[in-house]
């Protein structure tokens, strides 16, 4: 068959599909059949070596159809909420040996450097500077307008400065740890380290010690879950890299990053609710210790119960 | 027909080899070059309009944290696979089985850009790009995506129109396609190098320059028409 006689015969599937393509047409259902029978047009355009520009026209065609075919996606409108509520404890549970690392990274050091300035106040000084240190104590002062703060920002000043901080604080731990894992351990640890030194620091002196802890007790039941979570799902990734087992690295890569997906979309959640009660419950000096106290425990062994219970027997 | 270049190939169900051109570093650093500007030209209209002041201030900070993590990723997954810098620079973000990318990938792929600045100016991104056969960055090894040059949508040429005429010899479907191919390249040719590709073809039409050109476009529309 000559060129222009196979172009004059099909032309009206071609036009018919380039309709489809264009959304001109709406009604797709004729498309996988049109489609196969375009995949044919191009397989004899070829044989027959008919003019590539005929032949470029059908392949654009029918990588376009392919894509609109195979590429759309099923609308499924409680994914994230499946994600969040089952896949996300039901794989944080599995990677238990990397949540224990991950929080020795935080607590461990925490608690460790904690202890060192509790019991020699001038080793603060080598963790932190003389000027950060004194400006954190006068942050804390039970006489502030509001807690934890300098004292003139606004609460929605603040919320915006905790997501735009420590959520970006979540992704590059999560992204870092692709190296081999260690950027985060050592994101985590500073992190512990900055906690423990000022939790110590303000411990020593009764005069801060009960603004500090009921500033931070209830928001730092999701900061520091946020936190952990981030740095041992960029852990996760830095072993793909390291010890990809039976895959190749990519493969490797590719499977952990999927598997860990839900954790950092719960880091970032979690850490979003953190900057949420950081900015307009945290600060406010309206509510009594003894509630921000009550809230906040139940925070704590709300988040401990949701990675312990959540999601157990629905995978 | 098996070509020896840098394209990606992926056979679909149907048996039709469709193929992927990846893009390179240069074109993906002026993609990103033009995103950054229009991110940092959109932030400061935000700085600009928004009111100030404390509240202004913390409203600020939320639109840059949405606008510097989010702006990519809408981009990639809702206006096919493209950031305005893409766009310009005719690139599209897709799966490695060539199809377009949904949420987890396009998130995966620029939240690992921050791996892929370590330790500065992305060099991670750029060394892992040399490496690999695909040139994809880190973030797309992980996310398993590739950046592409978007086929630009081929324009069809009216038929040769000239008085069939037959070949001394008969021509293979290789040979048929090459001779078509220059008569749809003809205009973007001048007249002089249609001659010097005439005269090449003598072995075949026994003539030379531009009466060879005709001799070859007979042979065409002989077997087009």
């Amino acid at each position: 068959m000559k060129q222009q006689q196979f172009e004059a015969d099909n032309a009206a599937l071609w036009q018919k599909i380039a309709a489809i393509l264009d959304g001109t047409e709406l009604d797709r259902r004729d498309l996988p059949a049109l489609y196969r029978r375009l995949c044919q047009c191009l397989a004899l355009c070829r044989q027959r070596g008919y003019s590539p520009a005929v032949a470029d026209y059908l392949q654009k065609m029918v990588g376009d159809c392919h894509r609109l075919l195979y590429g759309s996606a099923v609308h499924r409108p409680t994914t994230l909420l499946r994600w969040m509520l089952v896949d996300l404890p039901c794989r944080v549970r599995a990677e238990w040996r990397l949540l224990l690392v991950a929080m020795v990274a935080v607590f461990g050091v925490g608690i460790g450097v904690g202890l060192l300035v509790w019991h020699n106040p001038q080793m603060a000084y080598s963790f932190m500077s003389p000027s950060e240190l004194s400006s954190v104590h006068q942050m804390y002062q039970p006489n502030a307008t509001k807690v934890g703060r300098g004292g003139s920002e606004g609460d929605v000043q603040m919320f915006g400065f905790y997501i735009w901080n420590n959520i970006s604080i979540d992704f590059r731990t999560f992204a870092a740890g692709i190296f081999g894992g260690i950027p985060a351990l050592i994101s985590l640890a500073f992190n512990g380290m900055h906690i423990g030194v000022v939790a110590a620091w303000l411990s020593k002196d009764p005069v801060t010690r009960h603004t500090f802890w009921s500033f931070v007790i209830t928001h730092s039941s999701f900061e520091v879950a946020g936190l952990v979570l981030s740095g041992l799902s960029g852990m996760k990734l830095g072993l793909a890299l390291i010890h990809p087992g039976r895959l190749s690295r990519g493969h490797a890569l590719h499977a952990a990053s999927e598997k860990m997906f839900p954790v950092i979309v719960g880091a970032a959640l979690l850490t979003f609710l953190a900057a949420f009660f950081e900015a307009f419950w945290s600060a406010s000096v309206a509510v009594p210790d003894q509630v921000k106290y009550a809230v906040g425990t139940l925070c704590w062994l709300l988040v401990i119960a949701f990675f312990v219970f959540a999601g157990r027997g629905k995978q | 027909m098996r070509l020896l270049d840098g394209r990606l190939s992926i056979i679909t169900p149907e048996g039709v080899r469709l193929l992927l051109t990846p893009a390179g570093p240069y074109l993906r650093a002026g993609a990103w070059v033009l995103d950054f500007f229009v991110w940092s030209t959109a932030a400061g209209i935000l700085y600009a309009i928004l009111p100030k002041g404390k509240l202004g201030q913390g409203l600020y900070l939320i639109s840059l944290f949405v606008t510097y993590w989010g702006y990519p990723v809408i981009c990639e997954v809702y206006f096919g696979g493209r950031t305005l810098g893409k766009r310009a620079t005719g690139l599209e973000v897709v799966r490695a089985d060539g199809l377009p990318v949904g949420w987890r990938e396009s998130t995966l792929r620029n939240l690992l850009l921050v791996a892929d600045f370590l330790p500065m100016f992305y060099a991670s991104g750029l060394i892992c790009m040399m490496l690999d056969v695909k040139f994809r960055r880190i973030g797309d090894i992980v996310a398993g995506t590739v950046v592409v040059h978007r086929e630009p949508k081929p324009v069809r040429m009216p038929p040769v129109a000239a008085q069939p005429m037959a070949p001394p010899f008969p021509l293979n479907a290789d040979q048929q396609r090459t001779l078509a191919d220059l008569f749809e390249r003809e205009r973007s040719l001048p007249i002089e190098r249609l001659a010097e590709l005439g005269t090449i073809a003598e072995p075949l039409t026994g003539r030379t320059g531009v009466e060879s050109v005709e001799a070859m476009r007979g042979y065409v529309a002989g077997f087009s028409q």
